[in-house]
């Protein structure tokens, strides 16, 4: 309960702090809190931008679209490379490569090889979520005890049953994680596509904002992505949490 | 099956799969207006480099920038955090949830207050590399073994003694991996600003070329850069080892 008022005291500290200061320096680059609330009712009227609500449906769609990609692909990737140890071995160091190397400058040919469109924001946000969901997948093998497989097939269970009472259960905390990160970076994924370049989506609503100067506007809608980011990241933790729990 | 076996099935792999790649240029299943062939990128690599190697400085000389700020402010924040037990509480979810709001939102904002220059890239490479370090910095000082330092007290050692001998060593293993892992961020943020706004920098070159249809260069740069991040995060791997060495 203490915990609760000492963060609710930063959290207003911080506010009040950001109005203090906006206050007092240039409204166009500053925004204070207290001008987010109007900015946001004048979003959702402006007349040049189509509403708000069918950009907010492509993003969704974007980011539902490349993280199913990047569950399948990478799921079955991982599984390939976990059960078969020898293609394992060579392919898995190369996969963990890839992640020394900063994701974005793979947008520049995806956006020249799929265009300005949706397609480009889907493969990308399918690039960065691949990534982890398969790492979580040969993770989460590694952590399966291979006495225990030994012992269900010795007294007589098939793949299946294994598979169901002997892997899942053991894999399963580090896959629920891994897809809570594939989650997260599928998202940043396609707003990073559609700031840097798009014709429809949040992103794109949002540097179309900032291109007109329209900072409170821009302000109001970096809050409510933001805020929308943060829940689908708590759902998915509170996702992992419950699997975490079934498995133990 | 052996190390050397591995080395030789990897080194087999990439190359059949740049054969492929060529091969399928060549007969018409890629157009290289959209995918060239890895023999054009490697064409495209001498003309690229006269203008890619000034480049290359700007963007890597304002990570290292961007890096060593990121350190100097991540690495003492998260070891107050994790050696604070109510700040810890308070204000590591506020950390956490900054850590997981996409920092390309606030981008535009920041090229707005600092410009297309130098300072923006540098911020933003900040602003990414800052978050990784302090949690993995905070998480590490946090599950330092107190007894370590109960011990120690009763052995009369000072507090400098401590603080060198017993919570360095300790926290040093995350501190590194905090370190290391922030580059990629760094590298990243870099690039980012500079293709949002930039008008230097690998990171705009690599846009430019993607507007431009300059498929061929724009491969060879992605490749280039590629090949630096990794070079600099191995580098920075190999550091991390010779230290757990000396601890």
């Amino acid at each position: 309960m203490k915990l609760w008022l000492g963060r609710a005291v930063v959290l207003v500290v911080a506010l009040l702090a950001w109005e203090a200061v906006a206050r007092n320096l240039d409204p166009i680059l500053y925004v204070g809190p207290s001008r987010l609330p109007a900015a946001l009712g004048r979003v959702m009227s402006v007349r040049d931008l189509p509403p708000l609500g069918s950009h907010l449906w492509l993003t969704l769609g974007e980011v539902v679209a490349a993280f199913l990609l990047a569950v399948a692909s990478g799921l079955w990737v991982g599984f390939v490379l976990g059960l078969q140890k020898t293609l394992g071995r060579i392919y898995e160091p190369l996969l963990a490569v890839l992640y020394a190397v900063p994701s974005v400058i793979w947008y520049p040919s995806l956006m020249l090889f799929f265009g300005l469109g949706p397609a480009s924001k889907i493969a990308f946000g399918f690039l960065l979520g691949f990534l982890p969901v398969t790492l979580s997948v040969l993770a989460g093998i590694r952590q399966v005890p291979e006495s225990l497989i030994t012992v269900a097939v010795s007294m007589g269970a098939g793949p299946g049953a294994v598979f169901r009472k002997v892997m899942l259960p053991a894999m399963a905390g580090t896959l629920a994680g891994g897809l809570r990160t594939g989650l997260a970076l599928s998202v940043v994924g396609v707003l990073v596509g559609e700031v840097l370049g798009a014709r429809a989506g949040l992103g794109y609503v949002l540097t179309y904002a900032y291109g007109l100067l329209m900072t409170a506007e821009y302000a109001a809608l970096v809050v409510i992505v933001a805020v929308a980011v943060l829940t689908v990241d708590a759902l998915g933790a509170l996702v992992e949490a419950r699997v975490r729990r079934w498995a133990d | 099956m052996g190390r050397l076996a591995v080395l030789r099935w990897q080194v087999l792999s990439v190359a059949v799969a740049f054969l492929a790649w060529e091969a399928a240029v060549r007969v018409g299943l890629l157009d290289p207006l959209f995918v060239p062939a890895p023999s054009m990128v490697l064409r495209a690599l001498p003309s690229l480099a006269a203008e890619a190697l000034p480049r290359l400085l700007d963007t890597f000389g304002k990570t290292a920038l961007g890096y060593a700020i990121a350190a100097a402010v991540g690495v003492p924040a998260g070891l107050l955090l994790g050696s604070r037990r109510l700040l810890h509480d308070v204000a590591m979810p506020y950390v956490v949830a900054l850590y997981g709001v996409p920092k390309i939102l606030i981008l535009p904002w920041i090229a707005l207050v600092f410009g297309i220059g130098l300072s923006t890239a540098v911020l933003s490479a900040a602003v990414f590399a800052v978050f990784p370090i302090v949690v993995l910095v905070a998480a590490g000082a946090r599950d330092v073994d107190p007894t370590l330092v109960t011990v120690a007290v009763s052995m009369g050692a000072t507090r400098g003694q401590i603080g060198r001998k017993v919570l360095l060593p300790a926290v040093l293993p995350s501190v590194l991996t905090g370190l290391r892992i922030a580059m990629v961020f760094a590298i990243l943020g870099v690039l980012l600003a500079e293709m949002l706004a930039g008008h230097r920098g690998m990171g705009y070159l690599m846009q430019r070329q993607a507007m431009a249809f300059k498929a061929p260069e724009l491969f060879a740069s992605t490749a280039i850069v590629s090949a630096l991040s990794v070079s600099v995060v191995l580098f920075l791997e190999h550091l991390n080892r010779r230290l757990g060495q000396w601890r």
